[in-house]
């Protein structure tokens, strides 16, 4: 990557290290990942590619004996910022940068109550706005029609695949403009995980992703990228 | 295979002795009690007041008094308790939770006594000032002190309820961008609430069973209780102080009624707690 394409990237880190006690998982690693593009994170198991996108939301932090060294910036609105700056206010960083897990996590209440629980945390309380923000990002989730008629119902009573969809809705809900997604179908039956191979493909067009994958093929499908994480170093191609 | 055996026999002879321990003393209590049962007189005795010299003997004020007591030791100790375990187990940052923690474990053993005579040097004569009523022994006086008593454990309780929430949950909320505080009132206490109601329910039973703070502290005058700076007896307290001067009279009697009151209510509140511990397992 050269300098005067620069105004095209999204994500970077300098000289970024981490380490679990005295495990050191990350090792020097500068790397830049443009807009709108999905970047695909491969590498053996234990190589910290999990952590690696816990960087970009800070969410390694509640992990007792966890440091970090070096920098990471993200653009945000077309300013960059450093994701470990004092002033950055830390929900906002984790609602611009929203985050997908290996295992759908929905919380326990209702479909619509799941959707709607990160507008509930930034104080989004009309009825109305509500609503079009919840169906808005089913609908990007193409998971609309499957639930709209059963919004009260449990999120957990789902299938695994629409959990994963819910999941990925709910991070859609709050416009972020990073998506971070954690092995997103490795549960998944290969139908479900399709379904979301063409989801990620259309949030490409408002979104920069981050997908850590294992399987080559929904690799060469999706991924306009792909960093490999191993012992020693880290590759880009 | 003879040593497994053997060990299977001494484990067994084990669970039963302790299991019919509990039955055992019911029968106990109401064999003693007997004699109040006849004619009636065990009902007669909840509702009656206690004049010895007009051959009244009802509990009636002692079961006002515990119950005065406990609730208002509850009014103080519940809310203490829920806010001291929302800063251990979420908004502290770790060292400073941890050191919370630690103290409320340790103050879990020190024994109870401990807190009365702080109850009678501190509290008694600085209620006495304040209000400038009485003695100071007061329900208001025991009620503080017993609050005391039964908070830490309480604190505990939620403290362990508020950390078994499921990880998943935690990470959805973080990574939404939930602040502490809203993860604790959106995600952890909705999710607590059978665990709350739970430590609420055994704190009540630890209240009701606790004789020392109330003996010390809320100067055991036989009436019922009109207002929170009225001295008053609890069931326990009644007990001790009998079962100190007396034997063998009516009045030793009614002891066994007291100690039947507080055995039915800590045992149904037990059950209690078993009833919504099953249906917590059925939710989730």
């Amino acid at each position: 990557m050269t300098e005067n394409k620069s105004n095209e990237i999204k994500i970077k880190t300098v000289n970024l290290s981490f380490y679990y006690n005295r495990l050191h998982v990350l090792k020097d690693i500068s790397v830049e990942f443009p807009e709108r593009s999905i970047s695909a994170i491969v590498g053996p198991s234990g190589q910290g590619k999990s952590t690696f996108l816990m960087i970009f939301n800070r969410l390694w932090e509640t992990i007792p004996d966890a440091r970090m060294e070096g920098e990471a910036f993200i653009r945000l609105k077309n300013k960059w910022v450093n994701i470990y700056d004092r002033s950055i206010s830390l929900p906002e960083l984790r609602r611009s940068a929203g985050m997908v897990f290996q295992t759908p996590n929905p919380l326990p209440m209702s479909i619509f109550k799941n959707i709607s629980f990160p507008l509930k945390l930034s104080g989004v309380i009309e009825k109305q706005a509500v609503d079009e923000k919840v169906e808005f990002a089913l609908k990007q989730a193409f998971l609309w029609e499957e639930v709209k008629d059963r919004l009260s119902d449990d999120a957990r009573s789902l299938s695994g695949g629409q959990q994963q969809r819910l999941c990925i809705a709910r991070a859609l809900t709050l416009d972020p403009e990073i998506l971070l997604l954690d092995e997103p179908t490795s549960f998944l039956d290969a139908g479900s995980g399709q379904i979301i191979e063409d989801l990620l493909l259309s949030l490409k067009e408002s979104c920069t992703i981050l997908l850590i994958s294992h399987y080559m093929d929904q690799i060469r499908r999706i991924a306009d990228r792909v960093m490999e994480l191993s012992g020693d170093t880290s590759n880009n191609s | 295979m003879k040593r497994e055996c053997f060990a299977e026999t001494g484990f067994l002879g084990a669970a039963v002795l302790s299991a019919s321990l509990t039955a055992l003393i019911l029968i106990f209590m109401l064999f003693l009690g007997f004699p109040l049962f006849r004619g009636g007189c065990f009902f007669t005795l909840l509702t009656t007041p206690w004049n010895p010299d007009k051959g009244l003997f009802g509990i009636y004020p002692m079961l006002a008094g515990t119950l005065s007591i406990v609730f208002l030791s509850l009014c103080w100790a519940f809310p203490l308790s829920l806010g001291a375990s929302a800063l251990i187990s979420v908004i502290a940052p770790t060292g400073f939770a941890k050191f919370c923690k630690k103290t409320v474990q340790m103050l879990t053993g020190i024994p109870t006594v401990i807190y009365g005579f702080v109850g009678v040097f501190l509290l008694v004569p600085f209620i006495r000032e304040m209000f400038a009523s009485g003695s100071g022994m007061s329900i208001l006086s025991a009620s503080l002190m017993l609050s005391m008593v039964i908070s830490p454990t309480m604190i505990l309780i939620f403290t362990d309820t508020f950390e078994s929430i499921p990880a998943s949950y935690s990470a959805a909320a973080d990574a939404l961008g939930a602040s502490p505080v809203q993860k604790l009132l959106y995600v952890i206490l909705p999710y607590s609430r059978q665990g709350i109601f739970a430590g609420l329910i055994l704190s009540v039973g630890r209240a009701m069973g606790d004789t020392l703070i109330a003996l010390m502290l809320a100067g055991n005058a036989v009436a019922v209780p009109g207002s929170i700076l009225d001295s008053a007896r609890t069931l326990t307290a009644h007990i001790a102080l009998v079962i100190a001067a007396d034997f063998d009279s009516i009045e030793f009697k009614t002891i066994f009624a007291a100690g039947l009151v507080l055995y039915v209510f800590t045992t149904s509140l037990i059950l209690l707690v078993r009833i919504i511990g099953g249906m917590g397992m059925k939710n989730r």
